[in-house]
């Protein structure tokens, strides 16, 4: 009997489109996900795109205005399992970070706003919809969304990954950038990268999201110890994932005072 | 007989655009292209942070030209701080960009517009008929791919370039390796260009002025005076001749310089730069037959062609020069200043400016992209390519809406 192919779909709201492009990057193994699915919709690079009954729907992009939102909740009834495709999806990633900005320092832009549709708090998915399964990063490493489409081709449950990015940095052997006096968030953040920023030279913004057990208040002792003010070490961390560290407020208003 | 067409998501391009057209007895009455995107502010986001965080942040406006959003911030902010970066640092530079531009241009042209022209709903669909093809194009897109990730540590949203300098320095051997990979995508460069050359292109004359850097070094990359078949203008003078006025029903921005639309992109690099075109890409141009300067916006494509080959050369000219030495970020001293950053990037000039004060913090940010300079063009293109279709002398268009 022929097993029936996963039928499968990517769509993107707001965002920068970056994740899309991480599917279609995999380049020669873009073919292969091509025959191992059912491909209905990817507005992207197809024409015709058969927008019913999905398995699986991978959302790029974030709910930025009333478009998004109904295109989105439009798309959450067509599909069995909803996936959030990258840090705009999953987070909020950057844009999210204006829920953190002073408004003085964007009114001056509202003025270019189309007329008729609204803005709306610039937020992740799930604070819309239910999202089944997250594939965090800004951008997403294009090879996880690959594994991640074999193993549910397979019938297998992808596994999201949990250690901080440390681990897979010292792994690779870089000199730790905190030692070295960089602000990066590594330690706090959920790792599965490959710790690609930091094998650059460049020190973790936080991408991926904070991992289930990180200690946030530690993280920001270690930070100001290094010489880091308040308001630099907030914006660095919420400028990603602030909306999914709500606890920072606590941390800032109660004045840090961690052993 | 009237009729209201509205194409409210227009497939295969990058981001989410609404076309609107009127047609009256044979007459476009009203043809409106507008970007659907919702408002994310870039520009206000960047207020408050220190000035090299710019290029982190700003990266995230666009993923298929997120080196070039790197380099422009970056290049305002040390404008702006009176620093020069050093020769290997451009030549990286160089290469994110160069590499960049490969992808994107194999990326537009076979996924983006081939099947159009040859009639399938996607490249993926081209698959079975078309194999080899479309293998050239991911073998294109492979090797700009490994060019930005050897040099700039990333595919997208690339992390090694920093204000100052390079972060971390990609190995000789990953150089030699990159190289051998270029010179194989070439073939397939090659053959592109004489797929694109034999496509039927409508005729057609926008009438906008094309404009792009032009260096009296090299075909321009990163350096140049803003120039078009009329005029010519330094970088920091662009707000004299770039007007920004806005659309009541779009997000992106129109720029008109004067009163005119006009264009940037592949077609007018190659308009205003073919004098510095590689040998093998002046073959290929001379091949094409393509009677410079043209202002038929379908040139584009042929004009993408000849540019990759080009690139692929600049790219394999670069990597041979090459010779990797460790130079240190330099730290540079925050002063209340301002700057402009504006490079030529797949789909055409980018400007990225910024304020910054004694503390080092930015003040003010002005972004404009290709994108919101071509929209209007693009938008008045398409009224008169479809009012042209009902014109009596072309045919039987008009009985059919």
């Amino acid at each position: 009997m022929e097993e029936k192919k996963l039928k499968v779909g990517f769509y993107g709201i707001t965002g920068c489109a970056g994740c899309l492009l991480s599917v279609i990057f995999n380049e020669y193994e873009l073919l292969d996900i091509v025959q191992l699915v059912d491909l209905k919709a990817f507005p992207f690079i197809k024409q015709v795109n058969i927008d019913d009954e999905f398995d699986y729907l991978f959302m790029e992009g974030l709910v930025a205005d009333r478009n998004d939102l109904e295109e989105l909740k439009r798309l959450r009834k067509n599909c069995r399992f909803l996936v959030a495709l990258g840090a705009c999806s999953c987070t909020g990633c950057v844009p999210a970070y204006r829920n953190y900005t002073l408004k003085e320092n964007y009114e001056h832009l509202l003025y270019r706003k189309q007329a008729g549709v609204e803005d709306l708090k610039p937020t992740p998915i799930d604070e819309h919809v239910k999202v089944d399964y997250y594939i965090p990063g800004c951008p997403p490493d294009k090879k996880e969304i690959v594994a991640f489409i074999k193993s549910v081709a397979m019938g297998k449950q992808p596994r999201p990954y949990e250690s901080p990015v440390c681990v897979e940095c010292r792994m690779n052997g870089n000199q730790c950038l905190l030692d070295l006096g960089k602000p990066c968030l590594g330690p706090i953040t959920a790792g599965g990268c490959n710790s690609v920023c930091t094998n650059g030279g460049f020190e973790c913004w936080g991408c991926r999201g904070p991992t289930k057990d990180m200690n946030l208040g530690l993280m920001v002792k270690i930070l100001k110890e290094k010489g880091f003010d308040d308001k630099f070490i907030q914006d660095r961390m919420r400028t990603f994932v602030g909306l999914k560290l709500p606890m920072l407020e606590e941390i800032f208003n109660v004045k840090i005072n961690i052993p | 007989m009237s009729r209201l067409i509205s194409l409210n998501h227009i497939t295969k391009i990058e981001g989410h655009a609404k076309l609107v057209l009127g047609i009256k007895r044979g007459k476009v009455m009203r043809c409106e292209l507008s970007a659907v995107e919702g408002s994310r502010y870039f520009e206000g986001l960047v207020r408050g942070r220190r000035y090299n965080e710019a290029h982190e942040i700003t990266s995230r406006i666009c993923g298929i030209c997120s080196c070039a959003h790197v380099i422009a911030a970056i290049s305002a902010v040390e404008n702006a701080l009176g620093y020069s970066p050093t020769e290997q640092t451009n030549d990286l530079r160089k290469l994110l960009t160069l590499g960049e531009r490969i992808r994107s241009h194999a990326t537009h042209l076979y996924f983006l517009a081939l099947p159009d022209y040859l009639g399938y709903e996607s490249a993926l669909a081209m698959a079975s008929r078309h194999k080899a093809d479309l293998e050239s194009a991911l073998r294109m897109m492979k090797a700009g791919n490994n060019v930005i990730r050897t040099i700039g540590g990333r595919d997208l949203h690339p992390v090694s370039a920093a204000v100052g300098g390079w972060l971390k320095y990609p190995k000789k051997e990953s150089l030699a390796i990159l190289k051998k990979e270029i010179v194989e995508a070439k073939k397939d460069a090659l053959k592109t260009c004489k797929l694109f050359f034999s496509l039927k292109y409508p005729k057609f004359d926008s009438g906008a002025e094309y404009f792009s850097l032009v260096d009296s070094k090299e075909y321009a990359v990163l350096e140049g005076k803003f120039t078009s078949q009329h005029t010519s203008f330094e970088k920091w003078q662009y707000k004299d001749f770039v007007n920004e006025y806005h659309e009541p029903r779009s997000t992106a921005n129109f720029v008109v310089k004067g009163d005119h639309k006009y264009m940037v992109g592949a077609l007018s690099r190659l308009n205003n730069n073919h004098a510095h075109l590689s040998r093998d890409a002046k073959k290929m141009l001379n091949l094409s037959r393509l009677k410079l300067p043209s202002t038929n916006p379908f040139h584009n494509n042929i004009a993408q062609a000849i540019e990759t080959v080009h690139c692929m050369d600049k790219c394999i000219e670069i990597l041979e020069s090459l010779d990797i030495k460790n130079e240190p970020v330099e730290k540079l001293k925050a002063k209340e200043s301002g700057g402009v950053g504006c490079i030529e990037v797949p789909r055409g000039t980018l400007w990225h400016e910024y304020s910054i004060n004694a503390e080092g913090i930015i003040t003010n940010a002005n972004i404009i992209t290709p994108t919101a300079q071509n929209l209007l063009s693009i938008q008045e293109d398409i009224r008169a390519f479809v009012q042209s279709a009902f014109d009596p002398w072309r045919g039987k268009a008009h009985q059919e809406l």
